[in-house]
């Protein structure tokens, strides 16, 4: 007994030095643990998002016929319209660059599109995240922006070698700056994640709201990117704005809540778009990142 | 046999990973299924206090890796938790005891990775009109029921792989 009691002293005086230790360990070597663990994790999750990919195949395969002529049917008329619509945007482009050049105007970040799987969700009360089963190896790098569609999901947060990590929108590691449908003088506004309340939706925050600012009526109002900051494009819905504005404790602005664009643990593939030439701040992280390996 | 927290670490990790894709599942009503700390108590029962110290390590590790939850946290609570154990084996003498661990583990290790991410985020706050308290609370009840649930599974599996190994059985008495 006496033998067990001095093992268990020992131990806890270990481990207390372990813990000084990983306190006052360089910042490579918490990062390299987690790297490892997250690596050892990444074949079960693979794993399972193509068991489910697979699932989700003979599911489709066990369609009759006239289900998948329909959908088919659907489709190209979908197709159709798109392509004349991308004809048009072309042109526009085209005159874009022009005016672009007429004006030496600087050009805005060009992004690469990645289109990624989700792998995995996982929701708390202090963080709301997706895995996606793209990564490193495929080109995407820490903070940048997701979206589905035209639509803001949220932002890359870690990139391991074949996964990423997305914040979305509604977690509290989120900012990002907005302009608000209805403000015809473009003021900016903030737009940040919330803690959410486990059993409740979650939502975001928008802050800085000006206190002449009315939402249109009758519906609700549009939360899209400004393309400041450099991480998002400009003109992304965010999100629409919820009707309970209320006025600041200061009284110098208002704030509202963020109802996110779509349900953002219900996707199943989004996309990813990487600059095309990195931001300085994203060329330190690389940098670290190196470092660290 | 030395390599053995290992293999029980291999036979734990599915249920680990089976707690991820329920946590998947419970992400839209913003739940996590945690089961890192029950998953312990057993191994701890039977394994050395060196090997309980690294499977304890890993198990704490697998769960925070994709989790904004700050490092090691987790994994040096489960640690504590493993060396406080093996030190007071009598504590898990018999089926019931070990259940009754496993949920006060379970209970502990919840609250400390929840209030360390929530202090990262300055969102620690005791108020009991605040929201932090109410979400503790949901969290917890949560994590006891998931380990009400798993734990004799669980159990089932880490013991037959540590027969498996010849690891000795803990005592019936102290």
């Amino acid at each position: 007994m006496d033998k067990n009691r001095q093992g268990a002293k020992a131990s806890y005086v270990a481990f207390f030095v372990f813990v000084a230790l990983w306190i006052l360990a360089p910042s490579f070597v918490r990062m390299g643990t987690r790297e490892a663990f997250v690596e050892f994790q990444a074949p079960a999750l693979h794993l399972v998002a193509k068991g489910r990919d697979l699932a989700r195949f003979w599911e489709l395969k066990s369609k009759s016929s006239e289900e998948l002529a329909a959908a088919s049917r659907d489709l190209a008329r979908i197709n159709a319209a798109l392509e004349l619509k991308v004809r048009t945007l072309e042109d526009i482009r085209q005159e874009n660059i022009r005016l672009r050049e007429l004006a030496r105007y600087t050009a805005p970040r060009e992004f690469l599109t990645i289109v990624a799987r989700v792998a995995s969700r996982d929701s708390s009360s202090w963080w709301h995240r997706i895995i996606l089963r793209k990564g490193r190896s495929d080109g995407i790098r820490p903070g940048c922006p997701v979206v589905f569609s035209d639509r803001v999901i949220g932002k890359v947060s870690l990139v391991h070698l074949n996964t990423c990590e997305v914040d979305l929108v509604t977690s509290p590691n989120f900012r990002c700056t907005a302009y608000l449908e209805g403000d015809e003088q473009g003021r900016i506004v903030l737009v940040s994640g919330l803690p959410a309340n486990s059993l409740g939706t979650a939502r975001a925050k928008i802050a800085v709201i000006p206190t002449d600012y009315v939402a249109p009526a009758g519906q609700s109002a549009k939360v899209v990117t400004t393309g400041m900051g450099g991480v998002f494009p400009a003109g992304l819905t965010i999100g629409t704005l919820d009707s309970n504005i209320r006025t600041t404790q200061e009284g110098n602005f208002k704030e509202g809540t963020l109802q996110p664009s779509r349900n953002l643990f219900s996707l199943q593939e989004v996309s990813v778009l990487v600059p095309i030439h990195p931001a300085a701040g994203e060329i330190l992280l690389e940098k670290r990142y190196e470092d660290f390996q | 046999m030395s390599w053995s927290w290992l293999i029980i670490l291999l036979a734990t990790y599915p249920w680990l990973f089976a707690a991820d894709l329920l946590s998947d599942w419970t992400a839209h009503w913003g739940f996590n299924v945690f089961i890192s700390g029950a998953a312990i108590v057993v191994p701890c029962s039977r394994l050395r206090r060196w090997q309980a110290v690294l499977f304890s390590g890993c198990v704490g590790f697998l769960f925070e890796a994709r989790r904004p939850i700050p490092d090691g946290t987790l994994a040096l609570a489960l640690i504590a938790i493993a060396i406080f154990l093996t030190s007071n084996k009598p504590l898990l003498r018999n089926a019931p005891r070990l259940l009754r661990a496993s949920l006060i583990v379970n209970f502990t290790a919840t609250t400390i990775w929840f209030c360390a991410t929530a202090f990262t985020l300055g969102q620690l706050s005791f108020n009991p009109l605040g929201a932090f308290l109410p979400q503790l609370l949901l969290q917890l009840i949560t994590s006891a029921l998931v380990s009400l649930i798993l734990f004799w599974p669980l159990s089932l599996i880490q013991n037959s792989a540590m027969d498996y190994m010849n690891t000795p059985p803990a005592n019936e008495t102290p």
